[in-house]
């Protein structure tokens, strides 16, 4: 009787389709885009950060979150003999972020079904949106692996994913134009990587002329820190990991 | 062991002597509970972070509407206000069955949901008494989290349009939206044991919910059929009426905010019924299945 985790991906899956029909509503409102120098309509626009909410929720939750559920149930220690921490950190988070990539392509058919038309791009376009999707997982993906050192040192989920997972949901500019930012805000919001990649995103699809400066400008950005990230990462994993075994609680918790 | 047997080793449970009284079982949990957040006591402070994040996503996206204002109930306000509002009350809310089956999901992950079952207090004394804390819990936490957003955010300043009856049609709205939340994180933790998966089902809930609140827009948006459909969702009426009290002096004597107080109260009711008849057997079923520790 129980569900599967089919089900469960199933479940997660149509929740985000429920958030993209929820904006579409919203968007029915006719929020004017023009007034923040964006030349699409509000669907067009928060249709590229809606679906690709999921996957962001998908890569910085992976590493972290199966590390703790390997913890809990006492299968830590096997899988240190077998894997190596990177090894297990890109594969477990391909794994979810295969599957999650789906709702992109949902996301897609629901803009065809709703707006009556696709988004335009070329082969180059086509080209550039890969690699800053590559850019943005890689980025997610080294801050899940500094949470899944902290895991691993206090045997405990800090909960800091869910924070951050919000903290990217408001201040990217998934549903509102980051022209809205001021002060504070403005700074959390560029301390975010999917700020950096969404830029790119919008600038790439949304607008007829590729601003290349700016797409270059922000796919170093999210190179840089997510070299500068996952180093710091590997390195704060090997002190956990060894601390843990030096004081024998690997499975503990 | 046949199901039958089981409910008798439970039915023992509920009538011994050495049962625990409700209050008693009560207080235990919550000293329990309570040295499991202090435990986690780093997550309370996340936990204003979390709000204002939350808070701020409805303060941006009320500033795009065109013209900021919206018209609903006969009563104009600024969007980011209404918006605020009715979100303020769906998370809020929905913050009491996230922790409900949260707690429930933990247990059974951590193999101890078993031992709570079967304490010498009842199945039935411990799943109400486990969902009035996390009730309590959410409710305290969340005002607690708002007040610092209030301040920052002076949301309601200016917007609000009450008078002594509207305050306390406001309150009673708020009391039943707490007992229909209560009534539904006990039935869905029922539910969680069964079929697993409650942080899944927990989301799935409050995202059809949200949608169909018209937290975010009026409700005129959607097709006549969703409309039709949204209403069945008793947050629907619950989010119209909340902002009804607030910005139009709604008071028990309209029809939006009667309904609603009689559309959670009779869904408060039936979902009480339904786990009373059926937590006996989801539990005989779950023991006898052996999926007590399958997660």
């Amino acid at each position: 009787m129980a569900l599967s985790y089919k089900s469960s991906y199933l479940m997660t899956f149509f929740l985000n389709l429920i958030t993209i029909v929820m904006y579409f509503f919203f968007g029915k409102m006719n929020p004017d885009m023009t007034v923040f120098g964006i030349q699409s309509t509000y669907l067009e626009f928060c249709f590229l950060g809606l679906s690709l909410q999921m996957i962001i929720g998908t890569s910085l939750a992976t590493v972290c979150g199966s590390i703790y559920n390997e913890i809990v149930s006492g299968t830590w220690s096997y899988l240190l003999f077998q894997f190596n921490f990177i090894e297990y950190s890109i594969g477990s988070t391909l794994a979810g972020v295969v599957l999650s990539s789906l709702s992109v392509f949902a996301a897609l058919f629901l803009a065809y079904l709703f707006m009556g038309s696709f988004y335009v791009i070329s082969i180059q376009e086509v080209m550039l949106v890969i690699v800053l999707f590559l850019l943005i997982l890689i980025a997610h993906m080294s801050i899940s692996m500094i949470f899944a050192s902290f895991t691993i040192y206090y045997q405990k989920n800090s909960g800091l994913v869910p924070l951050l997972y919000q903290l990217t949901r408001t201040f990217t500019g998934i549903v509102f134009p980051l022209s809205l930012l001021k002060g504070f805000p403005m700074i959390v919001s560029r301390a975010l990587p999917l700020t950096y990649g969404l830029e790119a995103l919008h600038s790439v699809i949304l607008t007829d002329e590729t601003n290349w400066q700016l797409i270059l400008t922000n796919s170093m950005i999210l190179l840089i820190s997510s070299i500068v990230i996952g180093i710091f990462a590997i390195f704060l994993a090997s002190k956990s990991i060894a601390h843990s075994k030096k004081h024998n609680k690997v499975d503990w918790y | 062991m046949s199901t039958d047997e089981v409910i008798k080793v439970i039915e023992k449970f509920e009538h011994s002597n050495f049962s625990t009284s409700f209050w008693m079982g009560f207080k235990a949990t919550f000293f329990r509970n309570i040295k499991i957040i202090w435990q986690y006591k780093f997550a309370l402070l996340l936990g204003f972070v979390n709000t204002f994040a939350v808070a701020s996503l409805f303060f941006y996206i009320g500033n795009l509407v065109p013209g900021q204002t919206i018209t609903q109930d006969g009563y104009i306000v600024s969007s980011v206000t209404y918006i605020f509002a009715g979100s303020m009350l769906v998370d809020i809310s929905t913050r009491i069955l996230r922790k409900s089956m949260n707690s429930f999901t933990s247990e059974m992950k951590q193999g101890t949901f078993e031992t709570l079952a079967t304490q010498p207090f009842g199945l039935k004394k411990y799943f109400v008494s486990e969902i009035t804390f996390e009730v309590l819990y959410s409710l305290v936490f969340s005002v607690i989290y708002y007040i610092p957003v209030l301040l920052i955010f002076p949301i309601f300043k200016g917007g609000l349009n009450l008078n002594f009856v509207s305050v306390l049609s406001f309150l009673l709205v708020i009391v039943c939206v707490i007992f229909f939340f209560f009534s539904l994180s006990l039935l869905a933790a029922n539910v969680t044991i069964l079929i697993k998966r409650g942080r899944e089902i927990s989301m799935i809930i409050i995202g059809v919910m949200h949608l169909l609140s018209g937290s975010l827009f009026p409700l005129s948006l959607f097709p006549e059929w969703l409309r039709i459909i949204a209403y069945i969702s008793p947050m629907t009426l619950a989010v119209q009426s909340f902002r009804l009290c607030l910005f139009g002096q709604g008071t028990l004597l309209n029809g939006i905010v009667w309904g609603s107080v009689v559309m959670l109260i009779l869904m408060s009711i039936i979902m009480l019924i339904l786990f009373n008849l059926t937590y006996k057997k989801i539990y005989s079923k779950i023991r006898y299945k052996g999926t007590m520790h399958e997660y």
